[in-house]
């Protein structure tokens, strides 16, 4: 052994220690058979060795059942416990000054034990138990054993091929050298062999001791790094682990222009510094061109007035909301005079039916209910009377000074029964006044499904709510 | 060491010989009175529809445990299993079963036919309303022909299935062929899939469109891993009294009913795993169109109690209790399990079906019939009668025939067979 170099000299002694004797057997009955035999004349302390699992070698051997299954359920209920502790520490109890857990509430499920915390027990019962298992076994076994004295027996290596071996230990009180080996013969031992146990050399060596020492302060370092990390602050930016993924050779929207010079003197692969290219002039994306105005805007093609450059929208911010579309303030025509009605100073002449390809059909108001009940009536309502849920909430909020809001308006105002559709496919499209567009989130085509929804809930006869009509001249933010 | 003992059985008796003679008309007799007695007191507590929930839960009992048997003889074949040979014969005759519930199906489907919606509310004439675009969806599949049709369908497959695996079995008994196993093992993985597919159109069909807004995927699962343990209880049971009244003797050994026990555990612990997987994802999501089911099962405090019983007498017991390997192969433990399993189990139907007779098709609480409707004269001589009955039917198609396969070529295997 190259590591018993013992410097002092060992103490004399016996070189070996007779611990057992072994009978080879050349078939498993006679295994078993003779198992049964030292069983009945009363060994305690023997074993047998097959190179596969014999049928009822246990009972023969006289060994009784393993205790492992109750090691295991304890360990498995332990385990339901501890799993069950753990979830509710951490989604529960918040007031510890360290480590805390995180009592949050998540979709309005209970902090406290609940059904969402049984998987993760199952789980951990069924971890703690196969764990228990495997171990419990170890242990039970007293695995892991580093030498065997049966392993310098050159006979015994047969023993995972086609040899049976019965070991009595010299420990056991009914143990005699000759009267065993006289049993043996009588069971019908094919050989019989002492088992030494070599004692002159079980020290454990001394690099194995350093090795031990050194790894269980290694072992220490994880946690010690954990509370360290713990009980820090760290500014430093976080590690690239792929730099591939994080900085690629692209260029996003919005970007400057690559610079292909050098940092001193640079040079811009763009001469309008852009990375983003516009579209060739005079083109149009495919599907892009919208040239029917009907259709994509609402109003009569030509009417569109030319561009009057409003004198005090330049700082109205709902110049900011309402972009594509004629915005001027609401002029809000007279109700009574059906002559002016659709007239609108500023504005093109807005269709007052549906265009084509748009075709009217209980299927399109139904698709209009549905998405006029998702983009709309979060303010407008349900019933398009401007109390949308959005709508309460703020006008709770601003009768404290915590926001400012104008209330949504009703679409069963007069001044909004009277507008034709393309108006109110404007609207929805560019928005008005305070309200945004949502072109950029609806289809053309579902907008005016909407605005088809609208003109056909302004037909069920539900009236605006009190002292939302505005006066006429009133100005409306 | 596997031949130590013979592969041919010698011991004298091993059909129920002429006991069969005294079974069938008393079973019959049980079943006149108990099911005559619910029809009587169902009706006058709550018209024919109460009777037909009472029937619902009875006959669903009593098809799943067939279905639980048909799967075990055909998972033997599959895994080509040697163990359980001498009990197959018992399981073969439960799943035979199957054809003779198809008569006991009419009560369910004639008034079906005739469209009544007392039991089934999607037979209603326009029970969808316009505004779920759910039901609207499901309207296809629940129509009365359809439902007619696939129940024929089911019964003649499981009929067809059941006799080939009993037929075969008993054509070995005479010739010692052993081409018929084989034949067996080959059928028996494609039988598998359809069996599969089957029940689970089944379980929706049977039990889960009594409340037809709601749906589970999981459902199947459920009705089979209860069905499973339904039939694993009745094999084990079967095969205890017929070995206690000497039908059969030592050709069903303690490692048997060992590994039957052992089977009857793993279901019992899937059927709880199953069902609180089916319970924790409608939970969570928390969707109202799932979780009314359970809200009747929960808010109503009587079916709230009833509940929790489930969980406990259900799973938490049985699971302990058949835990250990001692209990597990002491057969008078096992008597007292099985029965217990197979109330239980009934049990189980009674609150899968049950809550629909007082709660409506959106879990609206019927005026006069909510609350917990178990009932000491109607649900209890109904089950009682039905037992009988099946009882009756095993006995009638048992007969004087083998209740071991006597020649099977895995016989010996099975006789031998040891537990570690």
């Amino acid at each position: 052994m190259a590591h018993s170099s013992s410097k002092q000299p060992k103490p004399a002694g016996p070189k070996s220690k007779t611990i057992g004797l072994l009978a080879q057997f050349d078939d498993p009955e006679s295994l078993v058979a003779a198992c049964e035999r030292a069983r009945d004349a009363g060994y305690q302390k023997f074993d047998a060795y097959s190179p596969f699992p014999v049928h009822g070698i246990d009972p023969a051997m006289g060994i009784s059942r393993t205790r492992l299954p109750f090691f295991v359920l304890a360990i498995g209920l332990t385990g339901c416990l501890v799993a069950l502790a753990m979830q509710y520490y951490m989604n529960a109890v918040d007031w510890t000054k360290i480590f805390p857990g995180y009592a949050f509430f998540i979709s309005g499920k209970p902090l406290e034990i609940s059904p969402a915390n049984i998987p993760v027990t199952f789980e951990v019962i069924i971890l703690s138990s196969a764990f228990a298992t495997f171990f419990g076994m170890w242990l039970f076994n007293r695995l892991p054993q580093f030498a065997n004295p049966l392993h310098r027996i050159n006979r015994f290596r047969r023993a995972t091929n086609d040899r049976f071996f019965l070991m009595v230990e010299t420990a056991d009180a009914k143990f005699d050298a000759n009267r065993t080996r006289q049993q043996f013969e009588e069971w019908g031992a094919t050989a019989i062999e002492n088992v030494d146990l070599d004692l002159t050399d079980q020290e454990i060596p001394k690099f194995f001791k350093m090795a031990g020492i050194v790894g269980m302060f290694l072992l220490l370092v994880p946690p010690v790094m954990t509370f360290r990390a713990y009980g820090s602050t760290n500014r430093a930016p976080r590690l690239h682990v792929v730099p591939d993924m994080d900085w690629q050779d692209k260029y996003k929207a919005q970007q400057t222009s690559p610079n292909i010079g050098t940092d001193k003197e640079p040079v811009f692969l763009y001469a309008d510094d852009r990375a983003m290219r516009a579209p060739v002039a005079g083109t149009v994306a495919r599907g892009d061109l919208q040239e029917d105005d009907r259709y994509f805007r609402g109003y009569e093609p030509g009417t569109l007035p030319p561009p009057v450059k409003p004198v005090a929208a330049e700082s109205s911010p709902a110049n900011f909301v309402s972009t594509g579309g004629p915005n001027a303030q609401d002029p809000a025509p007279a109700v009574q005079d059906p002559a002016t009605a659709g007239q609108y100073p500023g504005e093109p002449k807005w269709i007052d039916t549906v265009p084509a390809p748009f075709t009217v059909s209980e299927a399109a108001i139904a698709r209009g209910k549905q998405r006029f009940e998702i983009y709309c009536s979060v303010c407008h309502g349900y019933d398009g009377n401007g109390n949308g849920l959005v709508n309460r909430r703020a006008l709770a909020l601003a009768a404290t000074g915590q926001a400012q809001w104008t209330t949504a308006k009703s679409i069963h105002d007069p001044t909004v029964k009277v507008q034709p559709i393309g108006r109110i496919f404007d609207t929805i499209s560019n928005g008005r006044n305070s309200m945004g567009p949502y072109r950029s989130q609806i289809p053309v085509e579902d907008r005016w499904a909407i605005a088809l929804y609208v003109k056909a809930l302004q037909e069920t006869g539900i009236q605006p709510p009190a002292g939302a009509a505005v006066p006429p001249a009133a100005p409306q933010q | 060491m596997h031949n130590t003992r013979p592969a041919r059985i010698t011991s004298p008796l091993i059909s129920l010989s002429h006991g069969y003679v005294k079974l069938v008309p008393l079973g019959l007799l049980v079943a006149a009175i108990g099911i005559g007695m619910a029809f009587f007191f169902g009706t006058a507590a709550g018209g024919f529809r109460r009777f037909s929930f009472a029937y619902l839960t009875n006959f669903s009992f009593l098809l799943s445990i067939s279905l639980g048997c048909l799967f075990f003889v055909i998972i033997q074949h599959l895994t080509k299993a040697a163990w359980g040979v001498t009990v197959r014969r018992i399981a073969e005759i439960f799943a035979m079963c199957t054809l003779p519930l198809a008569l006991l199906f009419l009560p369910i489907l004639v008034p079906v036919i005739l469209g009544s919606s007392e039991l089934y509310p999607w037979n209603a004439a326009g029970w969808v309303g316009e505004e779920s675009p759910l039901l609207q969806v499901k309207l296809g599949y629940l129509q009365s022909h359809w439902f007619t049709l696939r129940w024929i369908a089911y019964f003649i497959i499981w009929g067809f299935f059941a006799w080939n695996f009993f037929g075969k079995s008993l054509k070995q008994d005479q010739t010692g062929d052993v081409k018929l196993t084989l034949k067996m093992q080959a059928s028996s993985t494609w039988m598998m899939i359809i069996f599969a597919a089957t029940l689970v159109f089944a379980s929706f069909d049977l039990e889960m469109s009594l409340s037809p807004l709601w749906f589970s995927t999981m459902f199947p699962v459920y009705f089979f891993a209860g069905g499973v343990l339904g039939g694993l209880a009745a094999t084990t049971l079967t095969a205890l009294l017929l070995q206690r009244s000497g039908r059969v003797t030592d050709e069903i050994t303690v490692d048997q009913y060992h590994d039957l026990a052992k089977l009857m555990f793993g279901f019992t612990f899937f059927w709880g795993y199953i069902a609180f997987s089916q319970f924790l994802l409608i939970w969570y999501a928390n969707i109202p169109e799932e979780t009314f089911w359970y809200r009747i099962r929960f808010w109503d405090p009587a079916w709230a109690k009833a509940s929790w019983a489930l969980l406990i007498f259900h799973l938490i017991i049985p699971f302990l209790g058949m835990m250990a390997r001692t209990v597990r192969r002491n057969k008078t433990y096992l008597l007292f399990a099985t029965i217990y399993l197979l109330c239980i189990h009934w049990y189980d139907h009674f609150w899968i079906v049950m809550p629909h007779y007082g709660y409506g098709i959106e879990g609206e609480a019927i005026e006069g019939t909510s609350g917990f409707p178990f009932s000491w004269m109607i649900d209890f001589p109904c089950a009682i009668g039905m037992v009988g009955l099946y009882v009756a039917l095993f006995a009638l198609i048992a007969g004087d025939r083998a209740l071991v396969p006597k020649q099977d070529p895995r016989l010996g295997e099975s006789l031998n067979h040891v537990n570690p």
